[in-house]
C-alpha cells in the first residue's frame, strides 16, 4: 500500500485566516495541528487571484500561460493534462468533492462536463477523476450540490444570498447588521449547508473505498468565499462587535486614500466606484462606503465560516483514522487566493497584488508513516507557489514528475529550498471585462520584495508599478516603484520576472463571466 | 451594450448554406446545448439542456438578401438584443457566414460569446462533411 493523499483547499482564503499564521479569532484547532505535525509555508502565492487560473495551475502544475486559463470565464480544456490522471495511472483511487471551477459555472447551454454531471447528477468525473460531486456558493446552478438542495431541501434556496441581480452582475445587496454587501442571514440547517455537504459526501466516498486502496481526494471547500452566508445557527461564535479592525484598514479616511493614492490608477478608480476590474466585485459596489462596522462584521462572517471548515476537517480526518489510513495519510491544506476583508477599505478581490489576496495558508503534513509527523515541524520561509503542488502529488505517490508540469514539488524545509532554487514566485492577472476594460499585471516576489508592472491596457499606460519591502513594510502602504534609492533593484526584479515568466501561448475566448 | 461578431467560410454555396440558416427551425441541428425548438407565428422558442426556455421574436427573415434577425425576449435577463445572421456570396469559393450579436446586459455577452462561436464551427463542419460526402 502506499500513502493515501488527502488534499483540502478553501476559497478565497486569507493567510492569517487560520490560528498556525497568527489568526487570533476563529478557532481553527483541527488545522493548526497539522502544521503543528508539518510543514507550514510562509510565503506561498497563487499564479493568479481568482479562481479559475489558480484552479487550473492547481492540477495540471503548469503556469497560467501554459494551461491558458487567463481570466476567469476561460474553461479549462478538456484534454488538457491533470495530476489526477497521472495518480490514477499509477493505481490510485480519485476523487474532487466541492468547488471544481475548471469550467465556467454560467452555463446555460450546459456545454461544460462538469456542469451537466451536475445536472444529472451523475458522479463519473472527468479529468482524471474517478469520481467528481461539486458544489459552489449557493443553492443555484448546476453543481450537485444545488441539484441536492433542490431534490431534499428545496425550502433552504431563498436563504442563499442571491449572487446575479436581473442585469447578470454581482449584486451589492446589503444585509445583515451593518448594511454590509453580499451579507445575508442564512435559515439553512448547519448539516445542509455547502461545508458540511462537502464533508458528508468526502467521507461516503472514501467509506466505499477498499482498505487496501490507495486514494487521492481533493476536498474543496467552497467557503469562506462571498457571498457570506453561513448558516445563522451558527452565527454567535463570533460577535462582530468584539472584533478589532484588521491592521491592513487605516482607519482615517486622509491616510487610507493617501495609500490608495500611492498605488496605480486603478486602485482609487474602484475605491470611488468608478471602475471595477473584476466581474465578482459587485458592479455597483463602491469602495469608499464601506463602514468599520461592516469590516468587522463581513470578518466576523468569515471567522464563522472558516471554524466550520476547520470542524468539517475534523470529521473527515476521523472517518480516514477509522479506516486505519492515518498513519500513511499526507494532508496537503491550501486556498487558491485571498480576499482584502477590510484592508485598504476594501472587500472582494481584483487585480490587486497584495498579500491580502497573494499570500495563502499551505500547509503539508507529510504521511508519519513517511518520515512526517511531530518530528516534521518546519516553516519554510523561501517563496513556493501552488504551482507546486501538482509535483509535490507525484513526489508523495511516488510517480515520476511528467515534463509537462513546470513545478517541481514543494521543498521540506528552507535548506532543501535553497538547494533546489526556490528563489521567486510569479502571479500574474489578465483581465478583459464585457466594457473592454483590460489589464495586465505581473509580480515577482523574492528577497522580501513584491514588483508589480503593468503591461499597457485600457487602464494603465505601461509605466506605473508597485514595488514593496515586505520585510519593513508588510501592511505594503508605501509604494517604493518610483524610489531612485530602489531603482536598481527594481530593475533587476523585473528583468528576473521577464526571464521566467512564460507567455500564453493563446488568450482563448472566455466562455462566461464567472 | 456588447457587440459581438463571428464568421466563417463555408465551402458550400451561399444557397445551399441559406437553406439551413434560412430555416429558423433548424438551429437545433447546429446549435449547441439545444434541446427542443418550435417556430410559430414569428416567435422561436428554443429549450436549452438545463431545461431554461428562450424565446425569440423573428425580426427579418430575407431570403433575397440571405439575411435572418431575431430578438431575444425572455425569460432570460436580456434588455436588448440583436442577433444577425448574413450568408454571403462574396465571389470567392464557397460563401461568407456572419453571426453578429448586439445585447445588453454586457455580461451575457460572454455566455452567448462562447455558444456562438461553437454554433458557427459545428454548421460550418456539418456542412463541409455533407459537402465531403456529396464529392
Amino acid at each position: 500500500m502506499g500513502r493515501k493523499i488527502l488534499f483540502i483547499t478553501t476559497d478565497q482564503m486569507r493567510y492569517d485566516a487560520i490560528g498556525a499564521n497568527g489568526g487570533r479569532v476563529a478557532r481553527t484547532p483541527v488545522i493548526d495541528s497539522l502544521a503543528a505535525e508539518g510543514i507550514n509555508y510562509d510565503r506561498a502565492q497563487p499564479q493568479n487571484v481568482v479562481c479559475m487560473p489558480s484552479r487550473a495551475t492547481m492540477v495540471t502544475g503548469q503556469n497560467i500561460g501554459t494551461h491558458g486559463v487567463w481570466m476567469n470565464g476561460v474553461p479549462l480544456p478538456i484534454d488538457a493534462p491533470s495530476v489526477a490522471a497521472v495518480l490514477g495511472d499509477s493505481g490510485y483511487k480519485t476523487a474532487l468533492i466541492g468547488k471544481s471551477h475548471f469550467e465556467p459555472l454560467l452555463d446555460p447551454f450546459l456545454r461544460f462536463e462538469e456542469n451537466r454531471q451536475g445536472f444529472a447528477g451523475q458522479t463519473e468525473g472527468h479529468r482524471g477523476f474517478d469520481h467528481m460531486e461539486l458544489a459552489t456558493h449557493g443553492a443555484v446552478g448546476f453543481t450537485h450540490y444545488s441539484k441536492w438542495i433542490r431534490d431534499n431541501h428545496p425550502e433552504t434556496i431563498g436563504g442563499f444570498f442571491q449572487v446575479l441581480n436581473g442585469n447578470l452582475e454581482v449584486s451589492d445587496v446589503a444585509g445583515g447588521d451593518t448594511g454590509a454587501p453580499q451579507v445575508k442571514v442564512n435559515p439553512i440547517e448547519r448539516d445542509w449547508y455547502h461545508t458540511d455537504w462537502v464533508a458528508n459526501r468526502t467521507i461516503a466516498w472514501l467509506d466505499a473505498l477498499d482498505a487496501s486502496d490507495d486514494w487521492f481526494c481533493w476536498m474543496s471547500f467552497p467557503d469562506p468565499h462571498h457571498p457570506w452566508d453561513p448558516p445563522e445557527s451558527e452565527k454567535h461564535r463570533v460577535n462582530w462587535r468584539d472584533l478589532d479592525l484588521p491592521e491592513g484598514y487605516p482607519q482615517d479616511a486622509a491616510t487610507r486614500e493617501a495609500i490608495i493614492d500611492s498605488k496605480p490608477r486603478h486602485w482609487r478608480l474602484w475605491y470611488d466606484g468608478e471602475l471595477v476590474g473584476n466581474y465578482e466585485a459587485p458592479a455597483k459596489w463602491v469602495p469608499a462606503t464601506l463602514t468599520p462596522e461592516q469590516i468587522l462584521e463581513v470578518n466576523a462572517l468569515v471567522h464563522v465560516e472558516n471554524e466550520l471548515i476547520d470542524e468539517a476537517i475534523g470529521r473527515v480526518l476521523q472517518a480516514i483514522a477509522a479506516r486505519g489510513w492515518s498513519d500513511d495519510l499526507d494532508v496537503v491544506f491550501t486556498t487558491d487566493h485571498g480576499e482584502f476583508q477590510g484592508d485598504f477599505g476594501f472587500l472582494f478581490k481584483g487585480p490587486y497584488h497584495v498579500d491580502s489576496l497573494m499570500r495563502l495558508p499551505l500547509i503539508w503534513r507529510p504521511a508519519p508513516s513517511a518520515g512526517g509527523g511531530v518530528d516534521a515541524v518546519t516553516r519554510v520561509s523561501q517563496p513556493v507557489g501552488l504551482i507546486n503542488l501538482a509535483p509535490t502529488f507525484c513526489a508523495i505517490a511516488g510517480v515520476d514528475v511528467p515534463e509537462w508540469m513546470e513545478g517541481t514539488p514543494l521543498p521540506i524545509d528552507d535548506a532543501d529550498a535553497h538547494a533546489r532554487g526556490f528563489e521567486r514566485v510569479l502571479t500574474e492577472w489578465d483581465s478583459r471585462q464585457p466594457d473592454g476594460t483590460a489589464m495586465h499585471l505581473r509580480s515577482i516576489t523574492r528577497d522580501g520584495m513584491v514588483c508589480t508592472m503593468y503591461r499597457p491596457g485600457t487602464v494603465h499606460d505601461g509605466t506605473e508599478g508597485e514595488l514593496y519591502d515586505l520585510a519593513n513594510d508588510p501592511l505594503m502602504h508605501v509604494n517604493l516603484w518610483e524610489d531612485p534609492a530602489r531603482r536598481s533593484l527594481r530593475d533587476e526584479l523585473l528583468l528576473d520576472l521577464a526571464d521566467n515568466f512564460v507567455e500564453p501561448i493563446e488568450m482563448r475566448h472566455a466562455q462566461a463571466p464567472v | 451594450m456588447a457587440t459581438l461578431r463571428t464568421f466563417a467560410r463555408i465551402q458550400r454555396s451561399a444557397d445551399d448554406v441559406w437553406k439551413v440558416v434560412g430555416d429558423p427551425s433548424r438551429i437545433i441541428e447546429w446549435f449547441p446545448g439545444l434541446v427542443s425548438v418550435a417556430v410559430e407565428d414569428g416567435v422561436r422558442t428554443l429549450t436549452t439542456k438545463s431545461g431554461l426556455p428562450i424565446v425569440e421574436n423573428i425580426v427579418t427573415l430575407d431570403h433575397d438578401m440571405r439575411r435572418f434577425q431575431y430578438s431575444i425576449t425572455g425569460p432570460i435577463p436580456v434588455n436588448y438584443h440583436l442577433g444577425t445572421m448574413d450568408v454571403i456570396d462574396d465571389g470567392q469559393p464557397g460563401c461568407l457566414l456572419m453571426y453578429s450579436t448586439e445585447i445588453t446586459p454586457e455580461p451575457m455577452a460572454f455566455v452567448l460569446d462562447g455558444v456562438i462561436s461553437e454554433g458557427i464551427a459545428n454548421l460550418a463542419h456539418m456542412l463541409n462533411e455533407h459537402n465531403e460526402e456529396q464529392r
